[in-house]
């Protein structure tokens, strides 16, 4: 664990999905750190919620609000970011992780810009430590901060051409 | 001063960043609610260099300022 280790993917934003390849040849990339027992990995998938149609709007932003039934779907979603905090607060991100479970030997971080369609991955957290527990915990705090503290936006577009704007809950 | 915009509220300004004077958070807020239409119906924060305020403050007018919709990543 060095401190080099931490700052040395400073922008988390890769333009589309991230393919499946990529992670399998992150994994890869471990394979030389013998020090490592662990891997944990967190994988986003954009997901086709139901949504309200909204024909007769442009912009819905309100229409989960609605009690119309749900009539159209999310076929994809359009990430865009304020990169520069975004990355400023992944740092902060990462180091409040190395300290809690110094154990951790390295922490990657990848977020989609672009349009992802529905069933492709938009969001890679994969966390390796000497052991799984230090993994885990890892991972799962920093897929938390990531929702909450970077300012990412996603436009959720639907099947009738119309959009909403996600929002984490 | 130039303020960066994002999201749904890039989209209803339709550009985005937007140019206002203001020499306080409160002032530019109330400014902001001018200019875009039905910001004032929609949750914001106001980032001063890359960091959500929260309470009022003075700005010099050399800040990057920036006006956040509710955050979607992940």
């Amino acid at each position: 664990m060095s401190s080099t280790t931490h700052h040395r993917k400073r922008d988390i934003f890769v333009e589309g999905a991230i393919p499946p390849s990529f992670i399998a040849e992150s994994i890869a990339k471990h394979a030389t750190r013998t020090d490592i027992g662990a891997h944990e990995i967190f994988l986003g998938q954009v997901r086709s919620d139901a949504a309200v149609a909204t024909v007769d709007r442009p912009s819905a932003d309100d229409a989960r609000m609605d009690d119309r039934p749900a009539v159209a779907v999310v076929t994809a979603i359009e990430y865009t970011a304020y990169r520069d905090m975004a990355n400023e607060q992944m740092i902060l991100i990462r180091d409040e992780a190395f300290a809690r479970w110094p154990e951790m030997t390295c922490l990657h971080v990848h977020h989609s810009q672009g349009v992802i369609k529905t069933g492709e991955l938009c969001f890679m957290v994969f966390a390796s430590a000497h052991h799984r527990q230090q993994a885990r915990e890892a991972v799962a705090y920093v897929t938390d901060q990531v929702k909450k503290r970077l300012p990412i936006f996603g436009k959720e577009i639907l099947s009738d051409t119309t959009h909403v704007w996600k929002r984490n809950r | 001063m130039d303020v960066l915009l994002f999201g749904m509220i890039a989209e209803k300004a339709g550009a985005a960043t937007i140019t206002v004077e203001a020499t306080s958070i409160v002032e530019l807020r109330r400014k902001l609610e001018d200019r875009i239409p039905g910001l004032e119906r929609l949750s914001f924060a106001i980032a001063v260099d890359r960091q959500v305020v929260h309470d009022d403050r003075a700005l010099a007018g050399t800040e990057e300022i920036a006006v956040l919709p509710p955050f979607a990543g992940g």
